[in-house]
């Protein structure tokens, strides 16, 4: 599964990629997460199977909802507390949970 | 507090929304932001050439030759002093891009127009002399860095504009079945082209007569647009006032948990770079700063830690936290607070739709801007010298570096950690003592 994250910079997100790649890990579950910037998701969303913003960027949600409406793939905004605690394994069962239903 | 938290929710995220979807504004963000890394590369040079070190200059002059520091500004001029051609270009490519039309030729144009705003002559005084004459034949260097930037946008946007409604009518030349494609694409800007070059000539030659004519005393689009859109912005931008103002929005959309930098960013940015850029050319004449709000003044001395100088915040939870949350957060936050990141601080402890946090965390900003704007109108602490470092750069290095080498710099943001952590004192207490009631009820219920 690849896992777009998104936020203003995409540095702060990078943060949560290590901690979600850790609990991937943990479970044994193959996936591909990584983060960049609000303007480079259209660069990269052809990738991805999964988008997801951080809640600083959550106003941008409308855009993004209707950019991975074309491309056919679930977009929402990341739990702030799992957000700002970089509570990888929540924030990849809610990924989980948006693809696989 | 909680009614005024969900008003702010409700009021701002539509307008953060549609500030976000404003082709413009983000176009404007976007296209500035393609400067940055050139003037983060400028800075570099720029640091070297002004090391405040006894005997150094010296050192270099006898090392390599008395000209050394003309040579080592030759990168500082290709980066800094081009601020406004590069944004030319890549206003109108975001732009462009936004529009869903061709966005390097839009670029390509939209350069062209700048340079066909810009009088191709500089002043000069010949020795003995004693006025300038004009000498013709040469791009004035000047007007293409932060003089130019509003320039930049204004014809970054009129020529896109120009372009998207032509290619959108479908006005082009278009070429038979069995052309390449790439050839008839590169006919397709023909016309949109021709016309943005007619207007934008008409324009200046317009400007010109009357100027000939003696009603207007500007002589050229850089002159008009300096005097009507930058007076004013310099003005908002560059006072106690205007800073304050923009710093509490800010502050407000972050309190909701919206990325306030870059929403308000937009706006504010061009008028802050441009301040920088005027402190960076009377630094490198050796003269007196003029600005005392550029980027730098707010990344380096305001943000320190992340916006809402959380840095004092994550020292409290690292070693005066008495429950387990609030230390576990100050371990995962001082990396990154370092760095002048906070997310996990923000949305961690959590400081949005807060009400006890959010009253120290729109404040000390303020705080902060009012105290580090006295230390510096009153000569106390050195300004920023218009040296672009990074906004990741850590406390005390960065305000070091930031105002070219004055300890003051430093000095003030220890100042202004200490402030904020005293600001923030008080409420984290009470926060911190909340969290541990709730951990040791929540452990008796286990027992």
């Amino acid at each position: 599964m690849n896992i777009l994250l998104c936020c203003a910079a995409g540095m702060s997100t990078s943060l949560l990629v290590t901690k979600m790649e850790k609990a991937a890990a943990e479970i044994g579950f193959e996936c591909k997460i990584w983060a960049e910037s609000a303007d480079a998701v259209k660069n990269h969303i052809d990738s991805a199977d999964v988008l997801l913003l951080g809640p600083q960027v959550r106003y941008l949600l409308g855009n993004m909802k209707k950019l991975g409406g074309e491309k056919g793939i679930p977009v929402d905004s990341i739990n702030p507390v799992h957000y700002g605690t970089c509570n990888g394994a929540e924030v990849l069962k809610f990924a989980r949970k948006l693809v696989e239903g | 507090m909680n009614k005024f938290l969900a008003f702010l929710e409700n009021r701002f995220m539509p307008f953060a929304a549609k500030l976000a979807a404003q082709k413009h504004l983000s176009a404007l963000k976007d296209g500035i932001i393609l400067t940055m890394p050139l003037i983060i590369i400028g800075s570099v040079f720029l640091i070297f050439g002004y090391l405040p070190i006894p005997g150094y200059a010296d050192f270099m002059a006898r090392v390599f030759g008395e000209h050394w520091l003309t040579k080592l500004s030759y990168p500082v001029d290709a980066t800094f002093n081009m601020m406004g051609l590069i944004a030319a270009f890549g206003i109108a490519y975001r732009l462009a891009e936004k529009y869903g039309i061709d966005a390097i030729t839009s670029g390509a144009i939209s350069l062209a127009a700048f340079l066909l705003a810009t009088p191709f002559t500089v002043p000069f005084t010949p020795e003995g002399a004693s006025a300038a004459v004009d000498v013709a034949g040469a791009i004035p260097v000047a007007l293409m860095g932060s003089k130019g930037l509003f320039v930049a946008m204004v014809i970054s946007m009129l020529s896109t504009e120009i372009y998207r409604w032509i290619v959108q009518r479908d006005i082009v030349i278009k070429m038979p079945d069995g052309v390449p494609p790439a050839v008839s694409k590169s006919f397709v800007a023909l016309i949109p082209g021709f016309v943005v070059i007619l207007v934008v000539w008409l324009i200046r030659l317009l400007i010109e007569y009357l100027h000939a004519k003696g009603f207007f005393e500007a002589a050229s689009i850089h002159d008009i647009i300096g005097t009507v859109l930058g007076g004013p912005l310099g003005v908002l931008g560059s006072s106690l006032i205007g800073s304050i103002i923009a710093y509490m929005l800010i502050m407000m959309l972050w309190s909701a948990g919206l990325h306030g930098t870059n929403i308000v960013g937009g706006v504010m940015n061009p008028i802050w770079l441009s301040n920088t850029d005027e402190n960076r050319i009377a630094f490198q004449a050796g003269k007196e700063l003029p600005n005392i709000f550029t980027s730098q003044f707010f990344e380096i001395f305001i943000n320190i830690g992340g916006t809402g100088a959380t840095f004092g915040l994550v020292i409290l939870m690292l070693f005066w936290a008495k429950s387990k949350q609030m230390k576990e957060l100050g371990k995962l936050s001082a990396g990154p607070g370092t760095f002048m990141i906070n997310e996990p601080v923000i949305f961690g402890t959590p400081i949005v739709m807060n009400p006890l946090l959010v009253i120290p965390f729109f404040l000390t900003p303020i705080v902060l801007i009012v105290t580090t704007y006295l230390a510096m109108s009153t000569g106390l602490v050195a300004r920023p010298a218009g040296i672009a470092i990074p906004w990741t750069t850590p406390p005390l290095i960065g305000g070091y570096l930031a105002t070219g080498g004055h300890l003051s710099g430093a000095i003030m943001q220890l100042v202004n950690i200490v402030i904020a952590f005293f600001l923030y004192l008080p409420f984290f207490k009470l926060w911190d003592k909340m969290k541990k009631k709730e951990e040791e009820s929540a452990g008796q219920e286990q027992q």
